[in-house]
């Protein structure tokens, strides 16, 4: 039962990091390769004010400014360029990241990683904190997917779509587009960060290894099977993923095999990406096109 | 001094190898205009089948497994295109990226699963190296810079001289006249293919010669092969020589500067910063092969 | 299938006495993992063929942590979660057992190690033991077995991760204390394949002997590189690299290489018997390195378990320090001291005509 809680407590922190990633690649059109990045500097900023004696909740929220303020800081520059340049461009950025989190040890303890980060305050430690942390990822996930539905539903999100799908057009109608782009990242950081933040204080340990490309790829892949372009689509994606990703410790592996394990999950993860863009681009739930604009 | 000239010397001799990797994925990019993450694989898939040939059972001599270590690279390279950026080519560019993402997590995990996560070596004993009034070069070294040029200087040719080169060059320039024009796509496709998958297989035996043999060998070069693209601009062979050159340089000799660990964000900061203000590169050139 | 399973677990339900094993079954520890789940398996049939504890068989749940910090701690939260196991052999890497350290404290759950040497893990808390020594012990043996070689300047190198930085320090420390100057010092990464860079920085300095406190494959590849490159050096290593795979994979570049490492005889019955038993059970293979600690470590933790009153956390740590008093395990005294650590002798080994001996 319990380790039931844990596996839904990663798939709604996951799906939080999805729907972040969805509002910039699903409906702004923004490849961001590099989202991990925003992800791990929630976590880490968290961390290490946490660790520092700052009481979790203020620490959270300066992870939550950092991530956004690492988002315009991309931003701007980074969308000099456009579709696959920006997403190696991001991509890049995002290993930067990573290095530098890995050398600088005097900040960040390099490779050996932050361990006993401290839960909430009103959350008890170990065991006994799941149902609690479980009911806040909750209320975090429902807050981001609210959050994400009323901002896409808004003029704001109108333009966004309008600007995915054809910016020449979207200058037509006046629409400072690089405005709008950026403000889709730094709302994408900061949800990014965000999702970070609740997977550093649940896990307790986070360490540069949690941020590779690997993890980009996993999100991205939450993003794609679930379908862009919807707010249920990550949210379907992140919790496919990461129960198909637990669900395999219960398999009755015979020892001899269980290093083929990971590979093994590996291949179907990276199969999946590459079936899913060749039949169905798309993802599972298709965006659906109003009938009334 | 000579501290600095032994990591220019260093730099020399793994530009080349970048500049091999960098040449297949520019001859790509030019012709079909996509960046091929799997790329990564062909360079870790060519040292690992090598290792394959010349271990038990097989057990060819190691100049001999390189034989059909290449050939069968390139046919994974073949059939990467056969099978899935083909039916994707009429796509948006995103997908072939993402497919090719895929592709690479997909094949990188299947070199974990045959030959496992750990390193592995060529088992060859180690030798000293040759001293040239302080300078140390080694024995392997000198076949990569050798072997590097050899494979540059084969490409040349094919490009200047040969009809398959021109009607690459032809292609990259231009897709749809190429072909109206009578240019067989099917033909320059696998031209490339083969090519890039080559030049990757050979890159990474070479790469594995020199150091060791580990999963990832292919996708942290593939970041500096790629910044060597953009460098000399994407599809620019020659371009692609320099930049891998460039980065060789640049990386090694930064460590004199900076910790060891930060020896890789070299090619990540050339790669930032080119896309932001040269996206051109620096030889700045439009489009096509040259 | 998922229900079943569940209803299976709790060490008290069933008939056995369940421990839970954070073991690196796949990933890059997996082949140290795959020797300390034989040496394991081994001390656990001994256990049940004496009888069990007090008449129960024992078990061991292993669950891989993929030799990663995070797969560790995934795995320890559901060896806590699940299988509510109040007794835990922790994983291997001292970074991968020090990120579930606060874990199993605040669970209160036993941990213990038989491999991780980092000094830090003596702050782990008071569930926490180890039949390992610490580092601290070791970062004193290297200093002085620098000095007593009479090198009194070296430049120091250490692999980047919790074990290096932390036998680093210590050696740094006592080096320095005594007199010793250290010429340059730098980390270098794990699992690179290409270490020139750092090799031409140690040439840089011109040093006599490298103090190079590594595993077993960046050693190798050090070794190797530098040999290629014509550094010739004194090496002075740690217990880390201490394996005949070095040799395996360096060839010639590891001859001459000293290092330290904590000893234990190979007279006396205890070991005797071990040795015998082992050469039983698995005809054909060599005693993994740190096969005896895992074997103590699980002989220890029965005796333990036989003498504690229940199974509730304190009891059970109380139990851990009564039979840890005095005990004569394969690899010395176990007696824990107050932070759970275990001490040790250090002795010095060397790479000689391309075998580990002893140096004497």
């Amino acid at each position: 039962m319990d380790y039931l809680l844990h596996v839904m407590i990663l798939a709604l922190i996951y799906s939080v990091f999805a729907m972040s990633l969805n509002l910039e690649l699903g409906y702004a059109g923004l490849y961001n390769f590099g989202h991990v990045a925003f992800f791990g500097i929630g976590a880490y900023v968290s961390a290490l004010l946490s660790q520092a004696g700052v009481p979790v909740s203020a620490a959270m929220l300066c992870a939550l400014a950092a991530a956004g303020i690492a988002g315009a800081l991309l931003a701007v520059p980074a969308l000099r360029v456009s579709g696959d340049y920006f997403g190696i461009a991001t991509l890049v950025f995002a290993e930067m990241f990573r290095l530098v989190c890995l050398n600088e040890r005097w900040l960040t303890k390099g490779p050996m990683g932050l361990p006993g980060i401290p839960r909430p305050a009103w959350i008890a430690p170990g065991v006994d904190g799941m149902p609690a942390y479980l009911l806040f990822t909750f209320l975090a996930a429902v807050g981001t997917f609210v959050f994400i539905r009323r901002l896409t539903g808004s003029p704001f999100g109108r333009a966004l779509r309008v600007i995915r799908e054809d910016e020449h057009m979207a200058q037509a109608f006046g629409k400072n587009i690089l405005l709008f782009k950026v403000k889709a990242i730094v709302a994408g950081s900061v949800l990014a960060g965000w999702a970070g933040t609740l997977w550093a204080h649940y896990i307790s340990y986070i360490s540069p290894a949690d941020f590779t490309l690997t993890e980009t790829m996993l999100v991205l892949l939450c993003v794609v099977l679930g379908g862009r372009g919807t707010n249920w689509g990550p949210v379907v994606g992140a919790i496919a993923v990461v129960f198909f990703g637990e669900a395999v410790r219960f398999l009755p592996i015979p020892q001899a095999l269980t290093r083929y394990v990971a590979p093994l999950q590996g291949i179907i993860y990276g199969g999946i990406l590459v079936v899913i863009m060749m039949k169905m681009p798309n993802g599972l739930i298709p965006e659906h096109r109003r009938k009334n604009a | 001094m000579s501290y600095y000239l032994q990591l220019l010397l260093n730099g020399v001799i793994a530009g080349a190898v970048y500049a091999l990797f960098a040449v297949g994925l520019t001859l790509v990019y030019g012709v079909f205009r996509f960046i091929n993450f799997a790329h990564a694989e062909l360079i870790s898939w060519g040292a690992y089948l090598a290792l394959m040939f010349s271990s038990p059972p097989v057990s060819l001599p190691l100049y001999l497994a390189v034989i059909p270590a290449i050939v069968l690279t390139a046919v994974i390279g073949l059939s990467q295109d056969w099978f899935i950026y083909r039916p994707l080519r009429r796509g948006s560019p995103i997908t072939l990226l993402i497919a090719s993402i895929g592709l690479s997590y997909m094949l990188r995990n299947v070199l974990r699963l045959i030959w496992g996560s750990d390193l592995m070596t060529f088992s060859l004993p180690p030798a000293r190296a040759f001293e040239f009034s302080g300078y140390y070069v080694t024995g392997i070294q000198l076949l990569m810079l050798a072997s590097a040029l050899l494979f540059l200087m084969i490409l040349y040719l094919l490009l200047t001289k040969s009809l398959i080169g021109k009607s690459l060059r032809a292609t990259a320039d231009n897709l749809e006249l190429a072909a109206i024009m009578g240019v067989s796509m099917p033909k320059v496709s696998a031209v490339v293919w083969t090519l890039a998958s080559v030049f990757a297989a050979a890159g990474g035996i070479l790469l594995a010669l020199d150091t060791n043999l580990e999963p990832m060998m292919g996708g942290a070069n593939l970041i500096k092969a790629f910044a060597a693209v953009l460098l000399g601009g994407a599809g620019n062979v020659w371009g692609a020589l320099l930049g891998g050159l460039f980065i060789g340089i640049a990386e090694n000799l930064s460590v004199a500067f900076f910790s060891p660990g930060y020896k890789d964000f070299v090619s990540f900061a050339v790669i930032f910063l080119l896309l932001l203000f040269r996206p051109r590169g620096i030889f700045g050139l439009l489009t096509g092969v040259r | 299938m998922m229900c079943v399973f569940l209803l299976c677990t709790g060490p008290l339900s069933a008939a056995e006495v369940k421990v839970g094993s954070n073991t690196p079954l796949s990933g890059k520890l997996s082949v140290y993992g795959e020797g300390f789940q034989q040496a394991m398996l081994l001390a656990l049939e001994e256990v049940n063929a004496g009888g069990g504890i007090k008449g129960r068989p024992m078990q061991i749940v292993f669950e891989d942590n993929n030799s990663t910090a995070a797969g560790a701690v995934s795995a320890i939260q559901k060896l806590i979660t699940v299988d509510k196991l109040p007794l835990i052999f922790g994983p291997a890497a001292s970074s991968n057992f020090l990120a579930v350290c606060p874990i199993a404290q605040q669970n209160k759950t036993v941990l213990i190690a038989a491999e991780s040497a980092a000094a830090e893990i003596s702050k782990c808390g008071s569930f926490v033991f180890r039949v390992f020594p610490s580092d601290a012990l070791q970062g004193i043996g290297v200093a002085e077995l620098t000095q007593s070689l009479k090198y009194d300047q070296v430049v120091l190198t250490y692999i980047n991760n919790d074990w290096g930085v932390g036998l680093a320090e210590i050696f740094k420390k006592k080096f320095t204390a005594a007199g010793g100057k250290i010429l340059d010092e730098f980390a270098h990464d794990e699992g690179k394949t290409d270490y020139r860079s750092e090799v031409l920085r140690i040439r840089k300095s011109n040093p006599k002997a490298v103090v190079n406190l590594t595993y077993i494959k960046e050693g190798a590849t050090v070794l190797k590189q530098a040999y290629e490159n014509g550094l010739k050096v004194q090496w002075l290593m740690g217990s880390a690299s201490k394996s005949p795979k070095l040799v395996e994979l360096a060839g010639e570049a590891a001859e001459g290489v000293i290092g330290t490492y904590p000893t234990f005889s190979q007279e006396t019955p205890q070991y005797k018997a071990f040795k015998a038993a082992w050469d039983k059970k698995y005809p054909d293979k060599k005693i993994p390195v740190f096969g005896e600690y895992n074997y103590d470590m699980v002989k220890l933790t029965a005796k333990a378990l036989g003498m504690a009153k229940s199974m509730d956390p304190d009891d059970l740590r109380q139990a851990m320090i009564d039979a840890g008093k005095g005990y004569m395990g394969v690899t010395g005294d176990k007696t824990f001291d107050e932070n759970g650590d275990v001490g040790a002798v250090y002795g010095r080994w060397t790479v000689k005509q391309q075998e580990i001996q002893d140096f004497k």
